[in-house]
């Protein structure tokens, strides 16, 4: 693949300067530490309201009523957040023009899409580990005392759920490509959400297949899902990114 | 020396009377060789199909006496480009945006801050290297986008209205650095609207209509612009009666 190296740092380069990428890494980790301290302390502090609105995670307490909740508002803003994200790294080569500057170089389209899914996973894992830290902190900081090695590994699954949510945005990507913008994008991320949550009702048992609603699955109950279940998610990631690699090194700019 | 770019015949049409319908066309070493047209000509048509952004129903483009389709991707670093908008990306400085150029135009990247720095220099926007893309006026993100393309050392440049925009220091530095370009070796592919720049920078200039290139103008004619519609209404007719080649 010609000149991934070029591309890893021009794609690595734009993201450090983005604007986009940093206010939604905010928008993501404050959001879900804010929100999830929130009703956390909201059900300590006996709000029957909240309680009833958390359904059965309110029966939890402590560390694990908070990554609970947590892991519930990652699951689909993760999602969310990187299908955005990735919709704009894709889409906006198209819209601000600069797919034609990515045309007749030495470095071939394949490596840019290559490039640009890595670069994406890697700022995925940087957000999750911030999340991580943050909810962490915020535990500590509402006084749920200190962590424990049950605490402690729900913390690493919501790091992990965080990552695979990253992995599992890759098709609006794809999106991005065929409808030569970021908005064709944003709605596959936002169909992917609506996918994997009315899985998760529909098809408790089932939904584990489902690439989309795995992770979440396994965040939240450890022996709920398989290893081939969970495995199936960066299959889907590479399969979509092929596909996405595929699309570039075919395209034309005639529309 | 095989020319630095050979088109021949080629055809994609979007219709029976649009798009590029048969195209022929030579750039040879250095020489700057303008491609003049009515809006619709065909012209950026054509350019696309020589950079590979879109593929031909029929016909050939060679680089440097190869066929575009074996052409290997390393070849590309000796081709630089402007077409449509500025190689810019908002976010970036200029300086920023002329290093991701450089770097995914295979400069390697001890040789790209100097690119960069001549770059910046030739197309005169090195006071405004720390300011972001944004930020720039219409003008400069034009002069941004022709540093991006005169890059490195090309030996083929293609640039579709490079002028616009531009301020007359500007197109005075970019006609500059096409004849240096060309006085190294380099073929220039340049299209534009502005017969009497043409006329200053061109050594040949070709007049594109309705997706055919069908005569070309003498430079040194005084009334270049007379000439110029003479042949695309003669041209008209002829399409009008059926009787193109």
């Amino acid at each position: 693949m010609n000149g991934l190296g070029d591309a890893l740092w021009a794609e690595a380069r734009k993201a450090a300067a983005s604007r986009v990428l940093r206010t939604a890494a905010v928008l993501l980790v404050a959001g879900v530490a804010v929100l999830g301290a929130a009703l956390t302390a909201a059900v300590g502090a006996g709000s029957e309201q909240i309680a009833a609105k958390l359904g059965p995670l309110a029966d939890a307490t402590g560390w694990a009523l908070l990554l609970a909740v947590v892991t519930q508002i990652v699951a689909a803003g993760a999602l969310l957040t990187f299908g955005i994200t990735l919709s704009w790294s894709f889409g906006r080569e198209f819209t601000d023009g600069t797919i034609n500057g990515l045309f007749a170089i030495p470095t071939t389209r394949p490596a840019l899409v290559t490039a640009k899914l890595l670069v994406h996973l890697a700022w995925t894992a940087l957000v999750g580990l911030a999340l991580t830290v943050l909810v962490a902190g915020v535990g500590l900081a509402i006084g749920l005392g200190g962590i424990d090695a049950a605490s402690a590994a729900g913390l690493v699954r919501l790091f992990a759920l965080t990552a695979l949510s990253g992995l599992l945005a890759t098709p609006a990507a794809w999106a991005a490509t065929l409808g030569r913008g970021p908005m064709a994008g944003v709605a596959t991320a936002v169909g992917l959400i609506v996918v994997a949550q009315t899985a998760a009702l529909a098809l408790p048992r089932q939904g584990a297949w489902l690439p989309l609603a795995a992770p979440a699955f396994w965040a939240l109950d450890l022996n709920a899902v398989t290893p081939a279940q969970l495995g199936l998610v960066p299959l889907t990631a590479v399969a979509f990114g092929a596909l996405t690699a595929r699309a570039w090194n075919r395209l034309q700019l005639d529309r | 020396m095989p020319d630095r770019l050979r088109i021949t015949g080629a055809v994609r049409a979007y219709g029976p009377a649009a798009g590029v319908l048969g195209a022929s066309l030579r750039v040879r070493e250095g020489q700057i060789h303008a491609l003049v047209g009515l809006n619709g000509a065909g012209k950026t048509t054509l350019m696309r199909a020589v950079l590979g952004m879109i593929r031909l129903d029929s016909g050939a483009v060679r680089i440097g006496g190869v066929p575009l389709d074996r052409m290997p991707a390393s070849d590309w670093s000796r081709v630089g480009h402007l077409l449509d908008r500025p190689f810019a990306y908002p976010e970036l400085s200029v300086r920023a945006n002329l290093e991701v150029a450089a770097r995914l135009r295979g400069i390697p990247a001890g040789r790209a801050a100097d690119a960069v720095e001549g770059a910046l220099a030739g197309l005169g926007i090195a006071r405004y290297g720390r300011v972001r893309a944004a930020r720039l006026s219409k003008g400069n993100r034009q002069r941004l986008g022709l540093a991006a393309a005169l890059l490195g050392d090309a030996s083929l440049l293609v640039l579709d209205e490079p002028t616009d925009a531009l301020d007359p220091q500007g197109v005075i530095a970019l006609r500059e650095a096409l004849r240096e370009r060309a006085s190294r070796g380099a073929g220039v592919l340049v299209s534009s609207h502005h017969l009497d720049e043409v006329a200053r920078v061109a050594d040949r200039i070709s007049v594109m209509n309705r997706g055919l290139v069908i005569g070309t103008l003498d430079r040194d004619r005084a009334d270049l612009e007379r000439a110029f519609f003479d042949l695309v209404l003669e041209d008209d007719r002829r399409a009008d009666r059926g009787d193109r080649p």
